[in-house]
């Protein structure tokens, strides 16, 4: 039980909840705000990552022009999704996104040329080269890194450097939702979500609104998919698979729909029980193996949410008036 | 031909669902600054009309004009941005959202609903935020819902929400009201208020109203000029005591004689 007690094993849990709360954020603005049923989001994840690290590696850009170009790109794919899906009923709405999500790790999946293909971006240059996108990003974390060592001593490593960056990044991101929430547009925003008909009835033009809440959702979904490529230095198709977009609802609706602070805790919570389960090493489940056992995280976040929507409907910082009223 | 100042003029609107035709030639006009009551039996097409009227409809045929200009077709919200607002028969209060939010949202020309001016004018949202708020509070302490302003609009009864809609109609600053039903469920004294508070806004700031209405003692009392419609076409139109002597219209609400004889004939052949 050694683990428990390592700062880097949680160093690294908190940067994985770091990443999991802006990519949620993204979401929360689509669904939580706008009440948008995206199941595709992991697909702006995925943009941005590919995006930056194409960028990087085949034309040589720097790294930040390539990831702000990134993150356009991916809120030009929202605004692609958008246009014609936006005006279909939420539960249409609903099956597009995850076609949407699907078709672009397919892509990336068979578009070796392009993307690395299966390998993923090792393969960027050709079979062989060991394609390498993130070496200023490396630069930047040492430079920080440097500086952290001045308040932390030994304790400044990179896992804990990349835990500081993720985690201010996703406490601007989480300060500034809060001040668009409580602004009239959060309001707008709020009035399509209730009825459309009314919002529009009330002069507010529902689909532009739902196509900034889509985009915004999107760049926030490749800002977390940069963090992800700098923090692994390598990725796959296999890394954008719907099931991350369900973990980010299991995030959202576990802090609360439409609470900003809700994503950050629900965030904590799920990467807790993931990187847990591993501690779970006491009879009866030290009979399965440890890959076996990697199973009983999903079986456990099922089971917290069958619970969450049994006694706890509106998460742990919603308000139950909103949910029960007519 | 005298001139009369027309704020909106329906002209030959049809709108069709498959088969159904539901305003088959509807064509009247609304003068400015009138109360004008659209009146018609279940099914005539009244509520279709304003669908139309308000843009939540294309009609198939047909053209509606706001202040000489064409509307028809255009998006919902650029009809209200041009001063005509309406509200539903069923009404659509934002529940989970609270009583004041709900006419905050309603008020025009608040720069804080682009994002960017968000964080680049605060201080100009700040102060239209304030404008607003003053009006809101002043049209709920008319329809008597301050002390509900900051609960949940979903705590609203049938007819506060209906109040409450009127209110927050009033908060774009209309120039045309369109109401469907804004009596249904209100409680009568209540309701009496409200027909006060329609004139003295038609006074004082010159609003018009066209409203859908099923009580013929409001409709008698409140409105200059009455257009009943019927099978989805307009039957009549004019003053109120014109309207009620009008033959048609007698037919339209009782049934045709012709379709009498029809009952008859067919209950005759099942018992012969």
């Amino acid at each position: 039980m050694t683990g428990l007690a390592n700062v880097q094993f949680w160093a690294f849990v908190g940067v994985v909840a770091g990443i999991f709360t802006i990519f949620s954020l993204g979401l929360q603005v689509q669904f939580g705000f706008a009440g948008l049923l995206n199941f595709g989001h992991v697909a702006f994840m995925a943009i941005g990552a590919y995006t930056m690290a194409i960028l990087v590696v085949k034309t040589g850009l720097s790294l930040w022009i390539a990831s702000l170009i990134a993150i356009a790109v991916s809120m030009g794919f929202g605004l692609l999704l958008g246009l014609p899906t936006l005006r279909l009923r939420a539960d249409y709405l609903a099956i597009t996104t995850i076609a949407f999500g699907e078709i672009v790790r397919y892509l990336a999946l068979n578009e070796q040329e392009l993307t690395g293909g299966p390998q993923g971006t090792i393969n960027l240059e050709g079979a062989g080269a060991a394609a390498r996108y993130n070496d200023e990003w490396l630069d930047f974390q040492r430079t920080v890194q440097g500086w952290l060592e001045v308040l932390l001593g030994d304790n400044a490593t990179r896992d804990v450097t990349m835990l500081v960056i993720v985690w201010t990044v996703a406490l601007v991101a989480i300060v500034l939702l809060q001040i668009l929430v409580r602004s009239p547009w959060g309001r707008v925003l709020r009035s399509i979500r209730e009825d459309e008909d009314a919002a529009s009835a009330l002069g507010k033009n529902v689909f532009s609104y739902r196509l900034q809440a889509l985009a915004l959702g999107a760049a926030l979904g490749a800002v977390a998919g940069l963090f992800f490529a700098f923090q692994f230095s390598f990725f796959s198709p296999n890394d954008f698979e719907p099931l991350t977009t369900f973990f980010a609802y299991v995030i959202v609706i576990l802090g609360g729909t439409a609470k900003n602070w809700g994503v950050p805790l629900g965030a904590l919570i799920f990467g807790f029980i993931f990187a847990g389960t591993r501690f779970l090493d006491v009879w009866p489940l030290n009979t399965f193996d440890s890959a076996e056992r990697a199973y009983l995280r999903l079986i456990i976040v099922g089971l917290i949410l069958i619970g969450l929507m049994a006694f706890r409907p509106q998460g742990i910082l919603g308000k139950r008036e909103e949910l029960v009223v007519e | 031909m005298s001139e009369r100042d027309v704020i909106l003029e329906v002209e030959d609107v049809h709108k069709s669902f498959g088969g159904l035709a539901a305003v088959a030639g509807a064509t009247f006009d609304v003068e400015r600054s009138s109360i004008t009551a659209l009146i018609g039996p279940n099914g005539a097409g009244k509520t279709t009309l304003f669908h139309v009227v308000s843009g939540f409809y294309k009609p198939d045929h047909g053209a509606v004009r706001l202040d000489g200009e064409r509307i028809d077709g255009s998006p919902t919200h650029r009809i209200v941005r041009r001063g005509l607002v309406r509200t539903f028969q069923l009404t659509k209060a934002l529940t989970r959202m609270s009583v004041l939010d709900n006419m905050l949202v309603a008020a025009p020309a608040q720069p804080g609903e682009r994002m960017w001016r968000v964080f680049a004018t605060p201080g100009a949202v700040k102060r239209r935020e304030e404008e607003v708020h003053e009006r809101a509070l002043e049209l709920l302490s008319l329809v008597g819902l301050e002390r509900l302003a900051d609960d949940y609009a979903a705590v609203l009864s049938g007819g506060q929400r209906k109040l409450l809609e009127f209110a927050r109609a009033l908060m774009t600053e209309p120039s045309l009201v369109m109401l469907d039903e804004p009596m249904a469920g209100v409680n009568p004294s209540l309701g009496v208020e409200l027909l006060e508070h329609m004139r003295e806004l038609q006074r004082e700031r010159g609003t018009t109203f066209l409203l859908i209405e099923h009580d013929i003692d409001v409709v008698m009392t409140v409105s200059e000029r009455v257009v009943v419609m019927s099978s989805g076409a307009v039957i009549a139109d004019g003053p109120p005591d014109d309207v009620r002597r009008n033959e048609a219209v007698i037919d339209a609400y009782l049934g045709s004689p012709h379709a009498h004889e029809e009952v008859h004939e067919i209950a005759g052949e099942s018992s012969s």
